[in-house]
């Protein structure tokens, strides 16, 4: 499974939403699902998934899952184009 | 039914830090006595690796100093990198134990002191709990005690540095179980009063006697009575008891 997948999972698991809804341009606190609660249990879900640690602060600017990709690559997680 | 202690915490691990004190050193024995896997935080080599020898591989020491934050995020790196091996099982619980305690009137308080007490005895606990918690909402499910203060609770005349750390980790203690609780995490803390600890052993005889005409039960109390409480609210038998702060104090007027 590649990284995109990965990162489509951990979305879907995370929110409880469908795979189709993980757009790049999905942001924070714009659906019902991603609250502040899922926010955590997605942070939990990518660093289990891609077996990091995020920062504090990367953990405040992963707004929107085009964000996510961007703060992943800094741990060396790599998306392709 | 519920969960028993040995089924959980025989695949669980648990993080203590202060772990070398004496009630860090009570609440080891009983979570090592219930099967639990424990990583022993402190900063006394010599003594972690003493509990180490005496513990054998279910103790797994882990040296640095809780104020200091980029070591506390190295430790939890190391301790996701030791979960991820499969060298340790899952983080289940967190016992904030390490803690200071100044005592000393406000007008010879110095700012430095006062800021020393909030690190050690709030932003440490605080930014532990934030890591753990990260790791404890992988699997939806962990406990939290922190252990806060009588003096805290009810205040101390000369420990008002002290008493607002401890009353400001109690605060932490109540909206983190709040907010949680929907991934699963029990946020609780222990309230001791006069236990018998390095913390108290500066108290000479006459000391002591004048606080236990203030302890209902007359005595000082034990590291493993205030492990005995911390250990239930770390156990599933507290599963549907979060945000409590349960005082362990021989009825302590301070």
């Amino acid at each position: 499974m590649d990284n995109q997948q990965k990162l489509i999972d951990a979305f879907t698991q995370a929110l409880g939403i469908e795979a189709n809804a993980v757009t790049d341009e999905l942001t924070y606190n714009t659906i019902p699902q991603w609250d502040s609660t899922a926010h955590m249990v997605l942070v939990a879900e990518l660093e289990n998934t891609f077996d990091v640690m995020l920062d504090t602060d990367d953990i405040i600017d992963m707004s929107s899952v085009a964000q996510a990709k961007l703060i992943l690559q800094k741990y060396d997680v790599n998306f392709g184009q | 039914m519920s969960i028993s202690d040995s089924e959980l915490l025989s695949k669980a691990s648990v993080l203590v830090t202060g772990a070398t004190g004496g009630i860090g050193r009570a609440i080891v024995a009983r979570c090592l006595a219930a099967g639990a896997t424990v990583f022993a935080a402190g900063r006394n080599e010599a003594a972690l690796n003493e509990l180490h020898e005496s513990a054998g591989k279910a103790l797994i020491p882990l040296c640095y100093d809780v104020s200091d934050e980029n070591a506390v995020k190295d430790t939890f790196r190391q301790l996701q990198r030791m979960v991820s091996d499969g060298v340790a099982p899952p983080l289940y619980g967190l016992v904030n134990c390490a803690g200071v305690m100044l005592e000393s009137p406000l007008s010879v308080t110095k700012m430095d002191n006062l800021k020393a007490q909030l690190n050690i005895n709030l932003l440490a606990p605080y930014q532990h709990m934030q890591l753990a918690s990260r790791l404890m909402s992988r699997l939806r499910r962990g406990s939290i005690v922190n252990v806060v203060s009588q003096v805290g609770e009810q205040g101390s005349s000369g420990m008002s540095a002290y008493a607002a750390s401890k009353a400001a980790l109690t605060g932490a203690t109540k909206s983190l179980a709040k907010e949680l609780a929907p991934v699963g995490i029990r946020v609780n803390a222990v309230a001791p009063g006069f236990i018998d600890t390095s913390l108290t052993s500066h108290y000479d005889e006459a000391a002591q006697q004048a606080v236990f005409k203030r302890v209902a039960s007359g005595r000082a109390g034990t590291p493993e009575e205030v492990a005995d409480a911390i250990f239930y609210l770390l156990s599933p038998q507290a599963g549907y008891t979060s945000g409590q702060v349960l005082g362990v104090d021989g009825v302590f007027t301070p």
